[in-house]
């Protein structure tokens, strides 16, 4: 009872990674109906920033000899990394997805996958092969509930994911541009004709998207510390398989299939040997998705790839 | 013996009847006319007898065989041509392929034969571009055999769609709207096109269509569909002169 | 002032005249003649040559290395292109053009199977003694070679049938261990299987058994995917075939007997320059019948509008089910070769880096077309070995060539073409 309440934390935790990359995946999906495949690339742009950032502010604190405490650096190094990153995603689109807006979206696919390459390329030519390791912002701490331990950097990942997905909810459901972006998710071509100009609203897409995966990626530095430029590819795959799952363009759906692909993977590796994770993991998928041909919240529509 | 039977057919969309209790009996070399407001239910009714839908009750029967259960391309094979009223063509495939790939299931090479070429596979290979040729002749489009369809006129495209639904030696041809956005010009042509296609093929045609001087020219007989349900059924003049047709369809429109 | 404009575009333009008026003439069987006088220069003269111009040895591979190294050496590696390639192509070509018309003319008459395998002799004739300097060519050519079956394959599912697969390296790593486990346990003494079962004499006449048992596993591991094809199209397809990718690898990484995560080696050296080439063409020459044919045009229509097809008596159900089975078959071919090349596989060598680049080769040259998978596969790699020395440098300069190519032809730059080798044999007089 305890192993399963200790990995049902631990799935929490991965779910929490994969549910914000997933988010981006759906998010610019809803809009541009096709996926952004460099996302998993951002992720680790984002983790590098954040690398770089709190690098930064560290080194500031020690020079003007303030000391300052780690939770702060470690607030300001996510929305510091979460601004820049965006950029990162508005650049992405307007070089690589605004030109090929009326292309078949397998060319936006290869598009994506090529800068994903570039990406992780131009990191490694950057800051060479060596492994940078993520400073420790904050002390670890251990606590226990009845047979349970949970760190407190496991309680910060559940609930800054949480809280985040709290914003982009609430910021879709309330305000104008989130207005926008359901309008244009519901009707790609209407939009456009009420004044909406997709133009803004894509790049806007983008870098939320971005956003949450650079605070992903600082809290997966926080938790698993080495950084290594193809540290993104993996799991922006795998919360492309959560985006599929929770349904095409769902927002809520890509949230909720990235906690279950954290929990099937977390739970496969408890109940069976932890190298037959991946077989059992996605032959659950396979399935699902052979049964359930549009993922849980996703519309039933059949389309394809334009050709 | 009548060559399509469709017995007390009924449809459900979720909850929505979409067709209740449709009869026809279509006996060789007829024409029979399908007219309805949008909605009615008309282009759901050939979904039905070709087997993209199955039918929630009622038989379907071509030849006295059932098709009920059978896979679309099972369907069309045993004789049952279509063409679509917002024209399915093949956006990257030239006319003269259109038309071949309606003789599919008549190759008489199987997928060894495709990939080696055999010979069989070469002589099979020519009397379809035989066949195919001779049906663009007959629709008038063989000018275009080697072009896109994308690049054709409409009316150029509507035709290729016939001769598409002719090349799989059908018995009964179904059309859903053949005329639909052409000009009166086209309009004639196409009547002319039907007529001859009629004859020479030895077809028996069901046939949706909006333009009442159309239906009335070429059918034998009308059937009247309003919510799913036949409201009269009968020759074009019985047709033109029963008060519930006039009332619920021909009343909005001008007859002649 | 106007005219001053135009005057480069204008030179140009006669250029292209010129050189279009000069090469018109040539049939297909000229310019293989001329590459047949080329390297034989190169065989013979290549050191000579490579002396005179200063070059350090001869240039491996069109010089490209040697020019990205030293730069200073740049000179001298483009005046050996132009007097080893250059130069005798377009004068042999031209001079024996009236023969070679003549002779293609009289080829045109019999049947096509002869004219073919001329025109494939004297290509395997150029390969062979170009490969006959250095070992390292031939690795590069069979790893292409290899590379133009993996994209053609692909093309079939992605390009003729347009669905988005992600699963060619499964079949791939299926074919490769499938092929490697037969040869090693029949042929060879290794570690994993012990002794040979069969004189190792007759492995190379079972070895094309082998790569055909390889594909035909590949071929039914297709089936998971073919499938949920029927019910599923496009995103949905494209994971479950993510996942088979995925689950294809654990599952190698699982299984102790080929070798689990460290990968089986000593594979017998069975893939020599004759296999590879004879099976790439084998493999060029049935997709080629296949897609030209009416049940091949089948995947088109399906990719088009799978109602009117099905509407159109085409079974839709058995056309997808061929199509996922028949890309299978020849990129397990392909992955038995591959094996048998590299002599060791491991589960890494299947992964998403490779599903990358497979992409890239297809879409670079061309969906829909047996030609542009051919330039695809060709070009991107060759280019990857020619920017070896710009090391990681490479992995930016191609993904943004394709980037390139997808803004400005976002099929690809040969698509939607069909294949001809009558045409490319016919004599141009």
């Amino acid at each position: 009872m305890d192993l399963f309440l200790q990995n049902i934390v631990n799935a929490l935790q991965w779910g929490s990674f994969y549910a914000l990359i997933a988010l981006g995946y759906s998010m610019v999906y809803s809009i541009l109906m096709l996926f952004n495949f460099a996302h998993g690339d951002i992720f680790m742009v984002g983790a590098y920033i954040g690398f770089g950032i709190a690098t930064a502010l560290l080194g500031f604190a020690a020079m003007i000899g303030l000391p300052l405490p780690g939770w702060l650096i470690l607030i300001l190094t996510i929305l510091f990394s979460m601004f820049f990153t965006s950029f990162v995603g508005m650049l992405i689109e307007r070089i690589g997805y605004r030109p090929l807006r009326e292309a078949p979206r397998a060319s936006a696919a290869i598009t994506g996958l090529m800068i994903g390459i570039i990406l992780e390329t131009g990191n490694l030519a950057l800051l060479g092969a060596r492994r940078l390791s993520f400073p420790a912002l904050i002390e670890s701490a251990t606590y226990q509930f009845g047979g349970i331990f949970v760190t407190n950097k496991k309680i910060l990942i559940v609930l800054v994911s949480l809280s985040l997905m709290y914003v982009l909810h609430l910021f879709i459901q309330k305000s104008k541009w989130g207005m926008a972006m359901r309008a244009m998710s519901f009707d790609f071509q209407a939009v456009p004709l009420m004044g909406v100009s997709i133009n803004k609203i894509a790049p806007l897409t983008f870098a939320i998207g971005s956003a949450l995966a650079a605070a992903a990626g600082i809290l997966y530095g926080l938790a698993y510390p080495v950084l290594d430029p193809y540290m993104g590819v993996l799991l922006g795959w795998k919360a492309f398989v959560a985006a599929i799952l929770g349904g095409r363009g769902s927002i809520l759906g890509a949230a909720l299939a990235g906690f279950l692909l954290g929990f099937i993977e977390i739970f496969v590796a408890w109940i069976f040997p932890s190298t037959l994770r991946d077989i059992i993991a996605y032959s659950i998928i396979l399935l699902i998705l052979t049964f359930r041909p549009h993922g849980f919240f996703g519309q039933a529509h059949s389309t394809q790839l334009r050709l | 013996m009548a060559l399509l039977r469709i017995d007390k057919m009924t449809h459900y969309f979720g909850g929505l009847r979409a067709v209740s209790d449709y009869n026809l009996v279509l006996e060789p070399g007829h024409i029979v006319g399908l007219i309805g407001p949008n909605g009615a239910g008309k282009t759901t009714i050939f979904n039905l007898i070709t087997g993209i839908h199955t039918p929630t009750e009622g038989n379907v029967e071509l030849e006295g065989h059932n098709l009920i259960g059978h896979h679309p391309h099972e369907i069309a094979g045993k004789g049952l041509g279509r063409t679509f009223q917002n024209l399915l063509l093949w956006r990257h495939m030239d006319v003269l392929e259109h038309v071949k790939m309606a003789c599919y299931s008549q190759l008489e090479y199987g997928l060894l034969g495709a990939f080696f070429g055999t010979g069989r596979c070469h002589r099979e290979e020519k009397r379809i571009t035989a066949k195919a040729m001779h049906l663009l002749e007959t629709f008038n489009v063989a000018e275009y055999s080697d072009q896109l369809v994308s690049s054709l006129p409409y009316g150029a495209q509507r035709r290729v769609e016939m001769a598409r639904a002719m090349a799989i030696n059908p018995k009964v041809l179904l059309l859903d709207e053949p005329t639909a956005g052409m000009t009166p010009d086209e309009l004639n042509r196409m009547i002319s096109i039907i007529r001859q296609v009629h004859k020479d093929f030895e077809v028996a045609i069901l046939l949706i269509e909006h333009r009442l001087k159309f239906v009335m020219e070429l059918c034998e007989k009308i059937q009247t569909l309003v919510f799913g349900e036949v409201i009269a059924e009968g020759t074009p003049e019985e047709i033109q002169s029963n008060p519930e047709v006039i009332e619920a369809y021909l009343g909005k429109e001008d007859v002649t | 002032m106007e005219t001053k404009q135009e005057t480069p575009q204008r030179a140009y333009k006669n250029l292209l005249a010129r050189y279009k008026a000069f090469s018109n003439r040539i049939p297909l069987l000229g310019w293989l003649c001329g590459g047949i006088g080329a390297v034989l220069i190169e065989y013979f003269l290549g050191d000579l040559v490579s002396y005179y111009l200063g070059l350090p040895k001869v240039p491996v591979l069109f010089g490209c290395l040697i020019m990205l190294k030293k730069p200073i050496l740049i000179p001298g590696a483009v005046g050996y292109l132009l007097l080893v390639y250059g130069l005798p192509v377009f004068f042999i070509a031209r001079a024996l053009a009236t023969p070679a018309n003549k002779l293609a003319a009289f080829l045109a008459k019999g049947p096509i199977t002869i004219a073919a395998l001329v025109h494939l002799g004297l290509l395997y004739a150029i390969l062979h003694i170009w490969t006959d300097m250095s070992d390292y060519r031939v690795l590069v050519l069979k790893l292409t070679m290899i590379a133009v079956m993996l994209t053609l394959s692909l093309n079939v599912i992605n390009g003729y049938m347009g669905e988005f697969s992600c699963s060619h390296p499964g079949f791939m790593a299926i074919g490769a261990y499938t092929t490697s486990t037969i040869t090693l346990w029949l042929f060879a003494n290794d570690k994993l299987f012990g002794e040979a079962l069969l004189p190792a004499a007759i492995g190379p006449f079972f070895f094309p058994l082998a790569l055909i048992a390889g594909g035909l596993v590949a071929a039914l591991g297709a089936l998971v995917i073919a499938i949920p094809s029927f019910r599923t199209r496009g995103d949905y397809l494209a994971i479950i075939s993510l996942a088979f990718l995925f689950i294809v690898k654990s599952i190698i990484e699982n299984l102790e007997f080929v070798g689990g995560p460290r990968g089986m080696s000593s594979q017998p050296n069975y893939s020599n320059l004759p296999m590879v080439f004879i099976v790439m063409v084998l493999c060029i020459w049935i997709i080629n019948n296949f897609v030209r044919s009416t049940l091949g045009k089948a995947l088109c229509a399906v990719r088009d509008n799978e109602l009117a097809a099905e509407s159109m008596t085409v079974n839709t159900r058995k056309t997808k089910m061929v199509t996922f089975m028949f890309g299978a078959f020849w990129a397990g071919v392909a992955g038995g070769l591959f094996a048998h090349v590299l002599r060791y596989v491991n589960p890494g060598s299947f992964g998403i880096q490779r599903l990358a680049e497979i992409l890239a080769m297809l879409y670079f040259g061309g969906l829909n077309s047996v030609t542009g998978s051919i330039v695809g596969a060709v070009s991107i790699n060759l280019l990857s070995e020619a920017l070896r020395p710009l090391e990681i440098f490479k992995w930016i300069i191609i993904p943004l060539l394709l980037i390139l190519v997808m803004l400005y032809r976002p099929t690809g730059l040969i698509a939607f073409t069909e294949f001809k080798p009558k045409e490319l044999m016919r004599s141009k007089e």
